[in-house]
């Protein structure tokens, strides 16, 4: 899925742009097992790869990340939705959206990509059930504008999923 | 975890969230992003009115605010007015601990030019260093942040090429793409010195949130806009060695009804390099707190 306000973003800034190779460096040399990232020249938007953790739900799935860059990313946090299909999970919207507080509220920029996607994983694996959260329709219809994840307002009260 | 368009009904929750259903439903014509609109229509216009860092104000307007307040903070104001001359105000968007300290002790470097004092944070700030890395940080994702603060810190320094002026370190700690950098410098810092005493600060964090260092750290200290306690302020002080006194500005009295601005001074703890000595050395950040916010003071 292409969101369109990624088309409007701003380029990334220079401490971005720096962070962000080191970033691409340290991922290639000790990638989290599990994914890959498919490397091209846009370092604003990383296509990644998620295979479901043995043992659980998803095991032998494969899915996708996209994350996107902000101009001041690390101090923003940056957007990462999967490309539909989405994982069938209680905090996985089927248009992709995903419901964890560090990409939105507690991001932080001590964090990295290659830290998301252990919490992203982590997160499909605790899983006891695959469905759509109970609000699905609802939310993605009002999403039908492009709206990012990042302008939805979240309430994050069940953290052990 | 719901997303806030309105009716949600989690399976866990459903007793509560299906209450809500009914009373949010008129709700459900405001769509988040106009809500979202209107809350950064109202962070701008906040940003107007109190920048990252305010002008130097005499304390007199602090005694106007209350005017029509409660007697006990006019009575408190007063009393503050003996020792203090002037108050500094930060934006209250859950940094302004950090951005007083900042602002603070740079302004201080700046006019006494403590070249020893500045040689001697930067051991301390080379040990937080390696404290984060034996953590197991990644150094890319907190080196630039290191970097800019030393920059600040050459900078309020006279006879080199980057020298910068009074007026210019106002206009950098207002200036986010530097002032939020250093604040992020702080949390580093902060987080650091947390996770390395960990059990001492553990009874401390679990009095406030009921979970681990690690836990704390990651959710009250390394995400911006979240706000500082006693806590933060204990390891701040102790991993730069810096000693911070905080005045605060509150309801209580003592029994006998006899009114008395309290302070604490936070002293930093031995076990950072420099920090044997720091017990000799008066505060010379002071900070005022009233519930929820820190502003700088300045001493007459």
């Amino acid at each position: 899925m292409t969101s369109p306000s990624a088309s409007s973003r701003k380029a990334l800034s220079k401490i971005a742009c720096n962070r962000l190779q080191k970033e691409l460096v340290e991922w290639q040399v000790n990638p989290p097992a599990g994914f890959k990232h498919k490397v091209t020249d846009n370092l604003q938007r990383w296509i990644i790869e998620v295979n479901g953790a043995p043992g659980t739900l998803y095991a032998g799935e494969t899915y996708q990340l996209q994350v996107d860059f902000p101009e001041h990313y690390p101090m923003e946090a940056p957007q990462v939705i999967f490309v539909p299909p989405a994982p069938l999970h209680p905090h996985i919207y089927s248009n992709g959206h995903i419901c964890l507080d560090i990409l939105y509220d507690s991001w932080s920029p001590a964090m990295t990509v290659s830290s998301i996607c252990i919490s992203i994983l982590s997160m499909l694996s605790s899983s006891t059930v695959k469905q759509r959260p109970a609000d699905n329709d609802r939310y993605v219809k009002n999403c039908k504008n492009g709206r990012s994840p990042k302008e939805t307002r979240w309430w994050f009260h069940d953290d052990k999923v | 975890m719901q997303n806030h368009d309105g009716d949600v009904v989690e399976s866990k929750t459903e007793s509560i969230t299906s209450i809500q259903t009914s009373e949010i439903d008129d709700w459900a014509n405001f769509r988040d992003d106009d809500i979202m609109k209107q809350q950064s229509a109202i962070q701008a216009e906040e940003a107007v009115k109190i920048p990252f860092v305010g002008d130097k104000e005499p304390l007199l307007t602090l005694a106007a605010e209350y005017q029509s307040g409660s007697p006990i903070l006019q009575e408190k104001i007063k009393v503050l007015s003996e020792q203090y001359a002037a108050i500094r105000r930060t934006r209250g968007d859950g940094n302004c601990f950090f951005r007083s300290f900042m602002f603070a002790y740079l302004e201080h470097i700046l006019e006494s030019q403590d070249r020893a004092e500045v040689d001697r944070i930067k051991v301390n700030v080379e040990q937080c260093r390696k404290t984060l890395l034996s953590l197991g940080y990644a150094e890319f994702t907190f080196e630039d942040f290191f970097a800019l603060f030393l920059e600040q810190l050459e900078s309020v320094l006279s006879g080199n090429e980057a020298s910068i002026s009074h007026e210019e370190l106002v206009q950098r700690s207002r200036d986010q793409s530097i002032s939020d950098c250093v604040v992020m410098f702080f949390r580093f810092i902060t987080s650091g010195e947390l996770k390395k005493r960990s059990e001492f600060y553990e009874p401390f964090v679990q009095g406030l949130t009921n979970g681990t260092v690690e836990q704390f750290c990651k959710s009250s200290v390394e995400p911006m806009g979240e706000e500082s306690d006693h806590v933060h302020i204990t390891a701040l002080s102790d991993a730069l060695g810096v000693p911070i006194r905080i005045l605060y500005l509150d309801r209580s009295c003592d029994d006998k009804g006899s009114i008395s601005v309290n302070h604490h001074d936070f002293t930093p703890a031995p076990g950072n390099p420099t920090n044997d000595n720091a017990n000799a050395v008066k505060p010379f950040i002071t900070l005022l707190y009233r519930p929820g916010h820190y502003d700088i003071l300045y001493p007459k």
